[in-house]
């Protein structure tokens, strides 16, 4: 098999686990909603508007749901003794990592193809009809980042005495940075000011670069982290 | 003791001797105009310290980044752990002057902006850093297995130390208002005089301390390992 091919296997592999049970995406989506509904409740969102750190709440509630999922989807693996079957198949290792960042990206969008539209009306914010595509863009950068590093570093955590304890101390310090730049973007392009619109793509740079720098790290390291 | 750090631990103490003594009693104070009123700011004479040290603190975490690659690249050839050590001390000493950092910085902030904590990029920068390397050694009291443990440093090591620069130019991205004040810019630095031989002797003597201190942490490091392996023996016996 070529290595696209493996990859997608991988992928294969993953959504058809997910479709039997469904657990993953549907705890997911309801821990997002939730947080909103925490979020509204915490900053009293029906007095204020929340033009302003929008941007910051949709963010967090995206980070601590892809935390969600990325612990999910090495506990299977691991309990069930797939990752050594994973490990014995003749696949690159290294192209196992994209076929576990990729399965992770899309489940990550999954969530957030039904939850942004729910936030959006929650919280009564509107994105302009040019917007819109630099918007879904700066939402695809963070999620970029975050599955990549997200994979890297949940493979690690798994494979220690606290396992899923372990990601959330790991992963926040090193994903702020990109953190910072997609409030940074999603908040400008949300408040459609013209000055907040140019700082908005300055922040989206930074985020491509992130992405590319960790993609490639990951994809180097990943040797190291899986298996003996 | 090895000579070596010992010879570096005594220049490097003579040096931030001397350097203490040229903030104190030979460079100028420096006078800023605050509302049409020029004030001594004495609170200054702290950046021939704070200064050194975050710069140790950020070259430790370098090399700590640095033994990682090549203690994966000796994984490759021959399954060989020095390197985690030398990684491990390298991060060690990093984090304790970063801690340093920390201290002298929030003294600082006090003294001259009037509070403990500002949420100035730099500030939030070096807390985050703080942080990832706090993982760094949550990791490896987590991993029970010598060789997984050094593996998993190393790896982590390497994408903090790849971290350090992009949590700084996070920092400078618009959504946070700078205050800290910026001394070096590319154009050339804003000293001249018995300041920047100040700062220099400073930071020189800093750099050999922490060097000192790097190669005495191996030596205790390689003791305890040297110790266990012992204790083992005897316990065979």
């Amino acid at each position: 098999m070529s290595g696209g091919k493996q990859i997608l296997a991988i992928i294969k592999k993953d959504i058809i686990a997910e479709l039997r049970t469904k657990e993953m995406v549907i705890s997911m989506l309801i821990f997002v909603i939730l947080a909103m509904i925490i979020f509204s409740q915490a900053f009293n969102a029906a007095e204020k508007s929340l033009v302003e750190f929008g941007g910051g709440l949709l963010w967090v509630a995206f980070l601590f749901t892809s935390m969600l999922g990325l612990n999910r989807s090495f506990v299977h693996e691991k309990d069930e003794g797939c990752l050594e079957g994973l490990l014995m198949s003749p696949v690159d290792r290294p192209l196992i990592f994209f076929g576990k960042m990729l399965g992770n990206l899309i489940f990550l969008m999954v969530v957030e193809v039904i939850a942004i539209p729910i936030f959006l009306v929650l919280f009564g914010l509107n994105i302009g009809a040019s917007l819109i595509g630099p918007f879904v863009a700066a939402i695809l950068l963070g999620n970029i980042g975050i599955s990549s590093v997200g994979t890297l570093l949940s493979t690690i955590s798994i494979n220690t005495k606290t396992r899923d304890l372990m990601l959330p101390i790991l992963f926040l310090p090193i994903i702020i940075p990109l953190l910072i730049a997609a409030v940074g973007a999603t908040g400008g392009i949300i408040s459609g000011d013209r000055e907040q619109l140019v700082s908005a793509y300055a922040a989206m740079r930074f985020m491509a670069v992130y992405d590319i720098i960790f993609l490639l790290v990951a994809y180097a390291l990943y040797d190291f982290v899986i298996g003996e | 003791m090895r000579k070596s750090s010992l010879i570096l631990a005594s220049i490097g103490t003579l040096l931030l001797l001397t350097g203490i003594y040229l903030a104190f009693f030979v460079t100028p104070e420096i006078v800023v105009r605050i509302e049409g009123e020029e004030v001594a700011q004495f609170s200054q004479k702290i950046f021939y310290f704070h200064v050194p040290v975050a710069w140790v603190s950020l070259l430790f975490f370098i090399i700590g980044g640095i033994f990682g690659i090549m203690f994966l690249i000796k994984f490759l050839i021959k399954r060989e752990q020095s390197y985690d050590q030398k990684g491990y001390a390298a991060v060690e000493i990093g984090f304790l002057f970063g801690i340093l950092v920390m201290i002298t910085g929030v003294l600082w902030t006090r003294a001259d902006w009037s509070v403990w904590w500002d949420w100035d990029p730099r500030l939030t920068t070096y807390l985050i850093l703080m942080l990832v390397y706090a993982g760094y050694f949550a990791l490896r009291s987590s991993v029970q297995e010598d060789s997984t443990k050094a593996r998993f440093s190393a790896v982590y090591a390497i994408i903090a130390a790849i971290n350090v620069p992009l949590t700084f130019w996070a920092g400078r991205l618009e959504a946070l208002k700078p205050v800290h004040p910026v001394v070096f810019k590319i154009s050339g630095a804003s000293m001249e005089g018995p300041m920047l031989a100040a700062f220099l002797v400073s930071m020189l003597g800093m750099t050999l301390f922490a060097f000192s201190l790097f190669l005495m942490r191996l030596d205790l490091l390689r003791a305890s390992e040297e110790l266990d392996y012992l204790k083992e023996q005897v316990e065979v016996v």
